[in-house]
C-alpha cells in the first residue's frame, strides 16, 4: 500500500501545533500554513483525515484517504489570481466530488512532477486546463474500474457521482472504499471528459477556500517564515542605479546591538549586477538600525548626470528612426495619398510593481545544500537560480513557496533569493532578507516606459493606413550589443481590426533603468496608445468609437460580441446625459478579449471616473466570481497607473521612495465597476489581467469625450484637464 | 535594550527589545504573531493596523515602549473562531486577493464599526481610504463594510 507522508514546513511561530491543528478541522486541510509542503525543517507525517485512515494517492493531483477524504493539490503558487481555487474546481469536475467537501493543498515544487510552476501572463488556467482535466477524469475512471471489477459488472453500468461510484442496481461505494484498488490499476491515457453542457463546478461562483486564512491572520507569506537559528537582513544599495561599492566602514553598524555581521552582496537582474551591503542581525529592526549606522562609499559610474529628461530626449531622438517591422500588410508608403492624415506621439513612464508585501527571501545555505522560503511567482526558476549560483545540483535545493502578498510580475524575478543565499553562505546561517519600500520602489525592476508614435489615415469613413511605432527597452534584451527589436514589443496592439495597410515596428532602446514583466505587460504602454489613436481616427472620421472598431472587425465575433455587449450594457447608443463623458477600447490579452467603457463627470473643477463597464470573454470560465474579483483590481492598477503614479527619474535614480509620493488609488477613488461574462464554450483563457489595460485608453477617450482634451502623457493630472 | 512585557490578545509577551523599536516587529518577530503586516513603515499604507485600548494605530510607527501595559487588539485577537462579524462579511464578500493588507482592512473596518455602528458614508470613507489594497479589493471592502453593519443589526 502507498501512503504519503505529507511533511511541511515550520509555522511561521504564530500558529502552535494545538491551534494548527483546530484552524485544520475548521477551515480544512492545511490551508492555514500556506506554504508548501516541500522539504520543511519540521518535518511531520500526517493525514489528511483528523480521523485517520491512509491516504493513498491516484496521481500528482489526487489523494484519497480510505475513509473516504479527497485532497487535491494546487500545483500554482496564489498571488491573489484566485487559481488556489481554480486549479482544485478542475480536478474536481472531472473526479466528480463535492467540491465544498474536498481539501485543497499547495503541492511541492516539483517541476518533475508538476511541470513548470511558474504562475506569470495570466496563464495557469489556459495552459492547466486540459491537463487538470485529464488528471481528474482519469482518476475517476480508475475509481470507476475498481467498482466494476468489485462487483464483476460492465464498467458503463458504473457512474460516479459526488465521492461515490453508482451501480445501476443502486449500489454504492465510496471513493475510500475503492481507492486502494483503484490506485494499482493503470491509469487510461485518453479517460472520457464532460461535455462543458454537463459541467456543474466548472462556471460556478465557488467561494475561495484561501479566503478565510486571510481574514484571521493564519495565511503565511513569505515575510511571515521564522527558520530556526534564522537571522535577518538589510541591505544597504547604490544611492543611483548600478553602483559598485568601493569601500564600507561597519564599525557604528555592527555597534548596534543585534548585529551579527556585515557583509557585501549582490544580485543580478537581467544581465546587470547590481552589489549592495547587507547588515546581519538576530532581529529585522536592529538590521535596519545597523544599516543606517552604516558607511558605504559608491562607485557611481557618473549615472547621475541621467533623469526622465535625458531619457526622453534619448527616446524622442530614438523615434525618427525606421524601426524593425514586427508585423505589416499593404503598403504603409500610400500614406496621406489620400483622406486625412493625423500623427500623435503617446509617452508612459515606468511603474513600479508595488506589492503589499516587502520583496523578501529566506534561504538555508549548508553543507552543499540549499533551502528556500518565500513568497515566490518562479519557484522553478529559484531552484535553478540557487543551484548555478552555489554550484550544487538542483535536487539539492529545496523549495518551499508560501502565499505572495502581490505578485504582478515582480515575484517571478529570482534576484531576492539570490541575495539571500548569498548572505546565508556568507554568514553560515539561514538569513531572511527583508527589503524596505524604500528599497522595492527605488530598486525596480520596472515596467518599461515607452514613447509611441503612431500616425494614420482615414478616407470614406474607414481608416486606409496605420503605423504604430513602439520605441522602448525590451525585458528580455536589456545588456548586450544586440539592437534588433523584438516582438515582444509590440505586446497589446491589435492587429486584428481590418486594416489594408499596416505597420508595426520597434525602437529598441537600452538603458541601465531595470525592467521587468508588469501585470499585463507591454499591453499597458501599447495599448493606451493604441486605443487612444483608433479613437482619433474614429474623430478624424467622423464615426461613433463602437461603429468605427465594429466596422473593423466584421470577421472577429468575439471583439464585435464584446463591443456589441458593451454597447447595450452602456446604452451607448441611447441619448447621453448631460456632463457626462464616455470612452471604449477593446484588446486581447492572454487569449481573452475585453471591452471597457469609462464614463467621467466634472466635479468640482475636476475630471472624475464614475462608472466602468466591462465586457469580458474568457471563454469557458472556471469561476466567474474570480474573473470579476480580477477584473475590478485590474481596474485598480490600471486607474493607479494613469493618473496616480509613475516613476520619475532624477540624478540617475528614482525620485520617488514609498506611498507618500508614488500614489496609489484609496477606497475612496475607486469608482463603482459593473463586469459583464460573457458565455460560450471556448477554451479557458487567461483572466488575471483582464482589462487593465483598457482603463487608460478608455479614461482618456472618455476625457476627450467630455472636455475635447486629448491626453497623450500618462500619468495624467486629473485636476488641470479641460 | 529593555525588559518589557506586552499584552497582545489577553495573554502577557515577556521580550528584550529597544525601546524605541516598532510595535509592528515586536508583534512580528519577538511575539511572533505574524497576522500583522509590514507595508510602508511610515504609516502610509495601513497594513500593520492594531488596536491600542479599542483604538486603530499603526503599529510600523509606534515605539514599543509607548504600548508598554495596555491592552494590544491584533488580528488573531479579534475572534476564536473567525467569526467576528467584520470578518464573516469579508468572508461573504470574498474580498481578499493577496490578502496581504486584508489585516488591516479588518481591524480598520471593526475600529470604524465600533465607533460608528451606522457610519455615513464620509465616516466609511475617512476610515477605509487610508488603507491601501494594491490588489484593488475596494468594490468588495465597501461591499463587506455594508455586510458587516447587517450582520451587526441581525445580532
Amino acid at each position: 500500500m502507498k501512503t504519503i507522508t505529507t511533511k511541511r514546513a515550520p509555522l511561521g511561530g504564530n500558529l502552535p501545533r494545538r491551534e494548527f491543528l483546530r484552524l485544520t478541522a475548521v477551515s480544512g486541510a492545511f490551508l492555514a500554513v500556506g506554504c508548501s509542503p516541500g522539504v520543511g525543517g519540521n518535518s511531520e507525517i500526517t493525514t489528511i483525515d483528523p480521523a485517520g485512515g491512509t491516504d493513498i494517492p491516484l496521481n500528482q493531483f489526487i489523494v484519497i484517504n480510505t475513509n473516504g477524504r479527497v485532497l487535491l493539490y494546487n500545483h500554482r503558487p496564489e498571488m491573489g489570481q484566485g487559481t488556489f481555487q481554480a486549479i482544485p474546481m478542475i480536478l474536481a469536475e472531472e473526479l466528480e466530488v463535492d467540491v465544498e467537501k474536498i481539501e485543497i493543498l499547495p503541492s511541492a515544487a516539483d517541476e518533475k512532477r508538476y511541470g513548470s510552476q511558474m504562475v506569470v501572463g495570466s496563464r495557469s488556467i489556459q495552459t492547466e486546463y486540459a491537463n487538470l482535466r485529464n488528471m481528474g477524469a482519469a482518476a475517476r475512471e480508475m475509481l470507476r474500474q475498481a467498482a466494476a471489477s468489485r462487483w464483476q459488472v460492465e464498467l458503463n453500468e458504473c457512474k460516479a457521482s459526488l465521492g461515490e461510484i453508482i451501480h445501476t442496481s443502486g449500489k454504492k461505494l465510496t471513493y475510500g472504499e475503492l481507492v486502494e484498488e483503484a490506485s494499482k490499476l493503470t491509469p487510461p491515457e485518453n479517460p472520457p471528459l464532460k461535455a462543458p453542457g454537463d459541467f456543474k463546478v466548472i462556471g460556478q461562483p465557488i467561494a475561495r477556500r484561501d479566503v478565510p486564512a486571510k481574514t484571521n491572520g493564519a495565511a503565511i507569506y513569505g515575510l511571515d517564515i521564522q527558520v530556526p537559528g534564522m537571522l535577518y537582513a538589510s541591505v544597504e544599495r547604490s544611492p543611483v542605479f548600478l553602483g559598485k561599492v568601493v569601500s564600507f566602514n561597519d564599525e557604528k553598524a555592527k555597534a548596534v546591538p543585534g548585529v551579527k555581521a556585515v557583509v557585501k552582496t549582490q544580485r543580478n537582474v537581467w544581465g546587470h549586477t547590481r552589489e549592495g551591503v547587507a547588515v546581519v542581525a538576530d532581529n529585522y529592526w536592529a538590521a535596519n538600525q545597523g544599516r543606517k549606522a552604516l558607511e558605504v562609499k559608491w562607485d557611481t559610474g557618473g549615472l547621475e548626470k541621467n533623469s526622465s529628461a535625458t531619457i526622453l530626449k534619448k527616446y524622442k531622438a530614438d523615434a525618427a528612426k525606421e524601426g524593425v517591422s514586427l508585423s505589416e500588410g499593404g503598403n504603409v508608403s500610400t500614406v496621406g495619398g489620400e483622406g486625412k492624415v493625423i500623427e500623435a506621439v503617446y509617452e508612459t513612464p515606468y511603474q513600479s510593481h508595488v506589492c503589499m508585501e516587502p520583496m523578501n527571501a529566506t534561504v538555508s545555505v549548508k553543507e552543499g545544500k540549499a533551502e528556500f522560503w518565500g513568497s515566490t511567482q518562479n519557484p522553478n526558476g529559484i531552484r535553478s537560480q540557487l543551484a548555478r549560483q552555489l554550484n550544487i545540483e538542483p535536487d539539492n535545493v529545496a523549495i518551499n513557496y508560501t502565499f505572495m502578498g502581490g505578485g504582478f510580475g515582480r515575484r517571478s524575478m529570482t534576484d531576492v533569493a539570490e541575495e539571500a543565499a548569498d548572505i546565508s553562505l556568507q554568514v553560515g546561517a539561514p538569513v531572511k532578507v527583508v527589503w524596505t519600500r524604500e528599497d522595492d520602489l527605488t530598486q525596480g525592476p520596472f515596467r518599461a516606459a515607452s514613447l509611441n508614435v503612431c500616425r494614420g489615415a482615414v478616407a470614406g469613413g474607414k481608416v486606409v493606413t496605420l503605423e504604430h511605432k513602439v520605441v522602448a527597452q525590451e525585458i528580455q534584451n536589456q545588456t548586450g550589443d544586440k539592437m534588433e527589436a523584438g516582438r515582444q514589443l509590440m505586446g497589446g496592439i491589435n492587429t486584428e481590426y481590418e486594416i489594408p495597410n499596416y505597420r508595426v515596428s520597434g525602437v529598441l532602446q537600452k538603458h541601465y533603468v531595470p525592467i521587468t514583466y508588469w501585470r499585463a505587460v507591454y499591453h499597458t504602454t501599447n495599448c493606451f496608445a493604441h486605443e487612444s489613436f483608433i479613437d482619433e481616427l474614429a474623430v478624424a472620421a467622423g464615426k461613433d468609437p463602437i461603429a468605427f472598431r465594429l466596422d473593423m472587425l466584421k470577421n472577429h465575433p468575439r471583439y464585435t460580441k464584446v463591443l456589441q455587449t458593451l454597447a447595450e450594457k452602456t446604452n451607448w447608443n441611447g441619448p447621453k446625459e448631460e456632463g457626462v463623458g464616455r470612452g471604449v477600447s477593446i484588446l486581447e490579452r492572454s487569449g481573452a478579449f475585453t471591452g471597457m467603457v469609462i464614463e467621467v463627470k466634472k466635479e468640482n473643477g475636476k475630471v472624475k471616473p464614475v462608472k466602468i463597464t466591462t465586457v469580458v470573454d474568457v471563454g469557458i470560465c472556471i469561476n466567474p466570481d474570480t474573473v470579476r474579483a480580477q477584473t475590478e483590481g485590474s481596474i485598480v492598477m490600471g486607474l493607479t497607473a494613469t493618473y496616480k503614479s509613475g516613476i520619475r527619474l532624477e540624478k540617475g535614480a528614482v525620485a520617488q521612495s514609498n506611498f507618500h509620493d508614488y500614489n496609489m488609488l484609496t477606497f475612496e477613488e475607486c469608482p463603482p465597476c459593473e463586469t459583464y461574462i460573457i458565455q460560450n464554450e471556448e477554451k479557458p483563457e487567461g483572466a488575471g489581467e483582464s482589462g487593465l489595460a483598457n482603463v487608460a485608453p478608455s479614461l482618456c477617450n472618455a476625457i476627450f469625450d467630455l472636455t475635447g482634451v486629448r491626453v497623450r502623457k500618462l500619468p495624467l493630472d486629473l485636476g488641470v484637464i479641460g | 535594550m529593555a525588559s518589557l512585557t506586552l499584552r497582545i490578545n489577553n495573554r502577557d509577551y515577556p521580550m528584550e527589545v529597544d525601546p524605541q523599536m516598532p510595535l509592528l516587529w515586536a508583534i512580528r518577530d519577538f511575539a511572533l504573531l505574524t497576522g500583522t503586516k509590514f507595508g510602508c513603515g511610515i504609516s502610509q499604507c495601513g497594513a500593520c493596523t492594531v488596536h491600542i485600548d479599542g483604538e486603530p494605530v499603526r503599529s510600523c510607527v509606534t515605539p514599543v515602549s509607548g504600548a508598554e501595559g495596555k491592552s494590544i487588539t491584533t488580528i488573531e485577537g479579534l475572534s476564536d473562531d473567525n467569526n467576528h462579524p467584520v470578518q464573516q462579511a469579508w468572508q461573504e464578500e470574498q474580498v481578499p486577493q493577496c490578502g496581504y493588507c486584508q489585516s488591516g482592512q479588518i481591524m480598520t473596518a471593526v475600529a470604524l464599526l465600533e465607533k460608528h455602528p451606522q457610519p455615513s458614508e464620509e465616516q466609511v470613507n475617512a476610515y477605509m481610504s487610508p488603507i491601501i489594497c494594491r490588489c484593488g479589493t475596494y468594490v468588495r471592502v465597501k461591499r463587506a463594510v455594508g455586510k458587516a453593519i447587517e450582520i451587526n443589526q441581525k445580532a
